[in-house]
């Protein structure tokens, strides 16, 4: 059973209401989790988790399915919702205890509010959930992290760019899936360098850790380099209506380069607008989750000529580029997200986090194919231990054996060339 | 660019987005004439109308995209008229003589039902709203960058603005609307038909406040949540101006825009991150020296 699209709008609405969504909130906490043991696990030596029975294990995802993010939110359930959706169609996944069970994904809305997600994980706990997984949000999953260290549960890839999520060794079950935000800035640092060139660098940040973790890499990359200079740095709060006032100051500047690590897709699509219109041209850096061609460039009429090159930091294919459609996964993705995702607003490629709920369920079923034990402990073992895993479309392989670096690392730099991205390794 | 000439960008820029936080002011005083009440759901409202023209604009947008747009926009203000006097009938009709906190409490709760209603319709992703002409285009004068759209919301506030000055002041209906708002018992006596009269004041505010949508919209596509930042801004400014001047707010709301930009600017120790607490500065002070509003008239109460 997948809890569809349609009902999480329905819940939407409830919780809109408040009266409603006070009930559902009661009626969870009325009902005690259950002790211990959630699936009779026949002659097996260790006793089975919550959340997992000899043919089912239920995964939970709390992220944000309404408010302003909810459209990357509702992504990083959608592609988790569609692969599980097609190995479960095919009967389900061998696990290592040599078990066949299907995926049951639950899916609760946290509205990007860290309040509601540590209410989703008492949720989940007493919903039984075995684990939970592929959550969008940096203050929303930090929110219920200890609490989910202190009830042994598991709280893995979770769509965040925050390195904490990713130590093996500190006790807690839980594991990054993306690349930091550091990696990501880092590499377009990088390949600044290596162009040679001299360049005068505006840099436009997002005042928290999101905002603040892309330049800090950023500027790790270009220290030592004498040819490359920041000369002016502004910030701005993600409540912003407007940042057009920055942008017309950084252009004063005579930067040639505009690093911009901006995260709210109508103040990314009016900034582009608005470079363009004061006639600059700079070199353009765009964080990964906003440089999408359908959702952001091209609704701000770049073409590949508007700017001296456009460029992001990407660690899977995009959706929206011709080449995925064509490709063998991307038919197979699209195919899975028609059949099973439900609900007019997604396509599967207007926000890549669909394509990284995708590589998230293949990481997961990795794990699940290696836990030789139906226990929670097992499977974070299992999945802290796979290395060289090929996945349908990350840049390189995964490796969650490295400490302290989420399961997918392999960054590339891309340059727009007008329809989607293609690899680069050198700016200019 | 020098320095004069990135002050005098930053003056253009504040116009365009003060424009916007106009829009929405506007709005908010004509219900305020209409009824003696600040409407909390005014944004929510004005996207509500958004997306119904946009729904309906994009059925005729495949055969022709001005004719589209023109369709969406009528559709969108046509029916913004119609919610809006359906929620005054219906919902705040039923706290008529009732507690002003009550009814202003009755707003914030629509404001969040209408907000989520649009997302069950039509979800929470942004969506491109069709345009009479692609929103990046913009042109030069003097070294100075103008879009389109900026000069068209512009204008377009500038010419309601005007419009809404002429109803309250020159017509008998925007006298019949003060006059309900002021005192609806008299108004009664006096043969006004005061139901008819608070429909009227709701209705058009919210096709105002659908321009005001679209424009945004336009720009900056269509998402439930367009409004909720804006709101706060165009609050300001209807309480600078004045809740009873159509022209104060719009002079306010543009002033806020310049002012937050100019001092975000160049005053460094405000910054872009404190800019925002500047028309609030602003907000405090003139409610110490003037609570009535820059332009606003003085209540006066005869004994």
């Amino acid at each position: 059973m997948i809890t569809t699209a349609t009902g999480r709008r329905m819940l939407a609405f409830a919780a809109s209401a408040g009266v409603v969504a006070l009930a559902i909130t009661g009626c969870g906490r009325a009902e005690p989790p259950a002790g211990g043991n959630g699936g009779g696990n026949g002659g097996g030596a260790a006793e089975a988790s919550p959340g997992i029975t000899d043919d089912t294990l239920t995964l939970g995802i709390t992220t944000p399915l309404t408010g302003a993010t909810a459209g990357p939110g509702n992504c990083t359930a959608d592609g988790a919702i569609a692969y599980f959706g097609v190995r479960n169609a095919e009967g389900g996944i061998e696990f290592g205890d040599g078990k066949t069970r299907t995926i049951e994904i639950k899916t609760y809305d946290d509205e990007y509010n860290p309040e509601k997600s540590v209410t989703n994980f008492q949720q989940m706990v007493s919903d039984e959930v075995f684990a939970g997984a592929l959550g969008l949000g940096t203050p929303t999953n930090r929110a219920w992290r200890d609490a989910a260290a202190e009830e042994g549960f598991p709280q893995v890839l979770v769509m965040t760019g925050d390195p904490v999520f990713s130590s093996r060794e500190d006790g807690y079950l839980d594991l990054g899936l993306v690349p930091s935000y550091q990696q990501e800035g880092g590499a377009f640092g990088e390949a600044l360098v290596a162009d040679g060139q001299p360049h005068k660098v505006a840099v436009l940040f997002q005042n928290d850790d999101y905002g603040k973790g892309y330049t800090q890499g950023f500027k790790d990359a270009i220290e030592g380099s004498d040819d490359i200079e920041i000369v002016k740095e502004l910030s701005y709060e993600p409540t912003a209506s407007s940042l057009e006032g920055q942008i017309t100051e950084l252009q004063a500047t005579g930067a040639d380069v505009l690093f911009h690590a901006v995260s709210v897709t109508p103040l990314a699509i009016a900034d582009l607008q608005k470079v363009a219109a004061l006639g600059w041209k700079p070199i353009l850096f765009l964080p990964s989750n906003t440089a999408s061609p359908g959702g952001i460039l091209t609704p701000a009429g770049v073409t590949a000529d508007t700017f001296t090159g456009v460029y992001a930091a990407g660690f899977a294919q995009a959706a929206a580029a011709p080449p995925f459609a064509e490709s063998e996964a991307g038919k197979a993705y699209f195919a899975a997200i028609e059949q099973y995702v439900t609900g007019h607003e997604q396509d599967g490629k207007a926000f890549p986090h669909c394509v990284w709920s995708w590589t998230g369920a293949q990481i997961l079923e990795e794990a699940f194919k290696n836990m030789e034990e139906p226990t929670r402990e097992s499977f974070y073992e299992a999945l802290t231990s796979i290395s060289g895993l090929e996945t349908d479309f990350t840049f390189g392989p995964i490796d969650t054996t490295v400490e302290g670096s989420p399961a997918v690392q392999v960054v590339e730099l891309q340059k727009f060339n007008g329809n989607g991205y293609a690899n680069v390794q050198v700016v200019g | 660019m020098n320095s004069f000439g990135t002050f005098v960008q930053l003056v253009v820029d504040g116009l365009a987005q003060g424009s916007i936080y106009a829009a929405l002011a506007l709005a908010i005083v004509l219900v305020h004439q209409a009824t003696g009440l600040i409407n909390f759901a005014q944004g929510g409202m004005a996207v509500l109308g958004s997306y119904i023209g946009m729904t309906v604009g994009n059925l005729v947008v495949p055969v022709n995209l001005i004719l589209g747009v023109l369709v969406g926009v009528i559709v969108a203000v046509a029916a913004s008229f119609a919610i809006g006097a359906f929620i005054e009938r219906f919902v705040m009709r039923r706290f008529q003589g009732g507690e002003e906190d009550t009814k202003v409490v009755a707003t914030i709760g629509l404001l969040t039902l209408i907000t989520g209603a649009i997302g069950m319709i039509w979800g929470f992703n942004f969506i491109p709203y069709p345009f009479f002409f692609n929103t990046s285009t913009s042109f030069t004068v003097a070294g100075i960058a103008i879009s389109l759209w900026s000069l068209t919301t512009f204008l377009t506030i500038v010419a309601l603005m005007a419009v809404l000055q002429l109803l309250f002041t020159k017509t008998k209906m925007g006298l019949g609307l003060r006059a309900v708002a002021d005192n609806p018992g008299s108004s009664a006596l006096s043969g006004i038909r005061v139901g008819r009269m608070l429909m009227v004041g709701w209705g058009l505010a919210a096709a105002l406040g659908t321009i005001a949508g679209i424009l945004l919209a336009a720009k900056a596509q269509l998402n439930p949540g367009n409004f909720d930042a804006i709101l706060v801004y165009a609050l300001a400014a209807v309480i600078i101006g004045g809740l009873s001047s159509p022209i104060g707010a719009v002079v306010a709301a543009l002033g806020i825009a310049v002012l937050e930009n100019l001092a975000g600017t160049f005053l460094p120790w405000i910054g872009h991150d404190l800019k925002i607490a500047v028309p609030f500065v602003l907000l405090f002070v003139i409610l110490l020296l003037r609570p009535q509003g820059l332009f606003g008239r003085k209540s006066v109460v005869r004994v």
